[in-house]
């Protein structure tokens, strides 16, 4: 089955792709032709293979094999499909933490702040067990109140997971019921990700706006370049950054946290291209985590002879200062042995200001310019990259419509660093991105401040929360919504769930396994507004571009009447 | 004349044949989030029989569904040698249904009309073929195995 579609718009990446041609070497878009047609099952959630009787499918177009062997029909098979990434996403935000607060634990780190930083191991420590009473205490109690009447307030990872878990087992939980589990067990992953961010800022210090480039550029032509794949422990990724710089080597990420202060990681490329990093020549080594990194890097590694190092593993090193050392050791002895092999860097660089918090912008100011009309809503955008869709096409088109109509963008993780190399988070270029009046408005808000607002680890919950608080209301009654344009993974999954449950309708491409049933698509939209008064919008058509998707969130901002929330109409 | 020949030891079945047929030829929207909740359902002119043969229409030389049909609906290609159902004609009289030796043949009571496979006559290629993950449906020339003196 022939599939054609422009690769990327990134113009760095595009460079690579015919010599990739030439060499015969496949990358993650011809990876993905040679998987088509993908199961039309399981990408409808009309599958199941969670027992040895199986696996099973619901048939769509015939009287038999409608459900199960168990007996599970559609609408149960949708749901627990997503309640399956869910718990898998959620995990993801688990063991980062869990990761950060052994590496604090195990004295890898002397903390900034050791009194802060204890009070948030407590916290987690509580977590674990009871689900965190003092932070159920910082999130607004209107919400809190919510939470406890559809049963989803957290009540402790150990048994909101598990019991969670157990719904796959068997049962007879209906779809509803399967759905507030899995916002349930998002909840914990939206608490993990908000620790996770303030224990970075208990031991390395409060996050500062800050400068990073972007690009393959990024790349020395003549210094061994140590690149980051993935999520490393930040332990780790301090040392590293700690010993390149005495040693003289540089340290670039690919999918990787790009703030640890007081170091700051360039972004070599985002998701979509992490294979094209290796095909410049210019990577004399690399270590890799476990989540965001592709499988395949291993294969074109060998082809350039980069070595790759396992960050984790159950043989990894234990201790973190001896172990930066070996990495950064081995990346010179790398850059040595590869002196023959030529470097091809593309060299335009883009810069980004990254890591904005509620300290930088003033949640006040937006509140007062919301009420004012002069910026009509908020808009959330998030996710990272799928092969389904032209690589950062869909995100920049969206995002520039956003702006277009005045609206403030946010974004966070692998769509900044997307957006950011089109310079759409670099303060210079703001006025080539929005209009005069609308960039007067955003230069009001704070220091440097670029087109779109990237905010750290965890912090866009908060920044939201200062918002509603500003303006005396909800959130769900404010023009917010979060936008997952080219969406991947489970932990993205989970964190559009746990933002719906937070009362942010959430647009989420592409749709989600629980299209085979109308029920549980249903249930996301009308059953999640009464509960939560937001939605998770799921688009069945497979064929609209990314300007109607961008109208469909701009009409659902404007409501029926076409007013904002300052009662004037929209130019 | 080139038929559809299925491996049965290939074959997982996996049903996509009968997801992708359903989608893409009996489909009002062509799309599969779409088909999934048309009304009525699109019917598959390919079906998984137990548990491992996905079977359609054999096209047989001398068949039966033809010989049976009392109006001329069901007929053959005179080019390609394919069967297919004039469906504007059909009475839905289900005598073809009666008599297909493979029971291929769908009666539809919504639409009043037979459905089977008519091999994709109008697209380049069969897309249970093109679908199939392990290459179990196959198009290939048909074997004669009578010989002329027979």
């Amino acid at each position: 089955m022939e599939f054609i579609q422009k690769k990327t718009i990134d113009r760095a990446v595009e460079f690579f792709l015919p010599k990739a041609a030439e060499g015969e070497l496949s990358l993650v878009w011809d990876r993905y032709e040679g998987q088509l047609p993908e199961c039309g099952f399981c990408e409808t959630g009309l599958s199941c293979r969670d027992c040895l009787q199986g696996p099973c499918i619901s048939h769509p177009f015939r009287d038999s094999s409608k459900q199960g062997v168990c007996g599970k029909d559609k609408n149960i098979l949708a749901a627990q499909s997503l309640l399956r990434l869910v718990l898998k996403g959620t995990m993801v935000y688990l063991d980062q933490l869990n990761d950060f607060a052994y590496g604090i634990e195990s004295k890898g780190v002397k903390p900034k702040n050791k009194e802060k930083t204890d009070q948030i191991l407590k916290a987690i420590q509580s977590l674990i067990h009871h689900g965190g009473d003092q932070l159920k205490k910082e999130f607004p109690k209107s919400l809190m109140r919510r939470w406890e009447e559809a049963g989803i307030a957290p009540e402790g990872i150990a048994r909101d997971l598990f019991k969670a878990s157990q719904n796959l087992e068997g049962g007879m939980g209906g779809v509803e019921e399967t759905l507030l589990w899995s916002f349930k067990a998002s909840l914990l992953g939206g608490l993990a990700k908000r620790l996770y961010g303030n224990l970075k800022k208990s031991v390395f210090g409060d996050f500062i706006p800050t400068r990073v480039e972007v690009s393959l550029g990024v790349l020395k032509e003549d210094a061994p370049n140590l690149l980051i794949y993935g999520y490393v422990s930040p332990i780790l990724k301090r040392k590293i950054a700690e010993e390149a710089k005495k040693k003289g080597a540089h340290v670039a990420g690919v999918c990787t946290d790009p703030l640890i202060p007081p170091f700051c990681f360039p972004q070599v490329t985002n998701y979509g291209s992490q294979e094209i990093p290796i095909m410049t020549g210019a990577v004399d080594l690399i270590v890799v985590g476990n989540e965001w990194v592709n499988p395949s890097l291993t294969r074109i590694a060998k082809e350039w002879e980069v070595p790759i190092l396992l960050s984790e593993g159950l043989k990894r090193g234990k201790d973190p200062n001896q172990w930066a050392r070996q990495i950064v050791e081995k990346a010179k002895k790398s850059f040595d042995f590869r002196r023959n092999i030529a470097r091809d860097i593309p060299e335009p660089t883009e810069v980004a200001v990254m890591g904005f918090s509620r300290e930088q912008v003033d949640p006040k100011k937006v509140m007062a310019a919301l009420n004012k009309g002069q910026v009509n809503g908020i808009v959330i955008l998030s996710g990272s990259n799928n092969v389904k869709y032209t690589q950062d096409h869909e995100l920049l088109t969206m995002a520039q419509e956003f702006l277009k109509n005045d609206l403030l963008c946010i974004s966070n993780g692998q769509a900044s660093v997307a957006l950011a190399k089109y310079g759409l988070l670099n303060p210079a270029q703001r006025e080539k991105h929005c209009n005069k009046i609308f960039s007067e408005i955003l230069s009001s808000l704070g220091k440097d401040i670029p087109s779109i607002l990237d905010f750290g680890s965890g912090d866009t919950v908060d920044f939201l929360f200062e918002i509603a608080k500003a303006g005396k209301k909800e959130m769900r009654s404010l023009p917010m919504v979060a936008v997952f344009p080219e969406a991947h993974r489970s932990s993205e999954v989970t964190e559009a769930m746990w933002t719906v449950a937070m009362g942010i309708s959430t647009y989420f491409w592409p749709a989600l396994p629980v299209t085979g049933s109308q029920q549980t698509m249903e249930a996301l939209t009308t059953f999640c507004f009464e509960k939560f008064g937001s939605k998770l919008n799921i688009t069945t058509d497979k064929k609209i571009d990314a300007r109607t998707k961008a109208s469909l969130v701009l009409k659902a901002l404007k409501g029926e009447e076409g007013f904002g929330l300052s009662g004037k109409p929209w130019k | 004349m080139k038929i559809l020949v299925v491996d049965k030891n290939k074959c997982t079945g996996c049903h996509q044949c009968e997801l992708w047929c359903g989608t893409e030829i009996a489909s009002v929207s062509k799309e599969l989030y779409q088909a999934i909740r048309e009304e009525p359902h699109p019917i598959p002119r390919v079906y998984v029989e137990g548990k491992d043969f996905a079977l359609q229409c054999r096209h047989c030389e001398e068949a039966p569904c033809i010989e049976a049909c009392p109006n001329g609906t069901m007929r053959r290609d005179p080019e390609t040698g394919l069967v297919y159902v004039n469906e504007p004609t059909c009475i839905a009289c289900w005598m073809c249904v009666m008599v297909c030796p493979f029971g291929i043949i769908n009666p539809s009571a919504s639409m009043k009309v037979a459905i089977k496979c008519d091999r994709c006559r109008h697209m380049g290629y069969p897309i249970c073929a093109e679908v199939c993950p392990t290459q179990a449906i196959k198009l290939e020339e048909r074997k004669d195995y009578r010989t002329k003196a027979f």
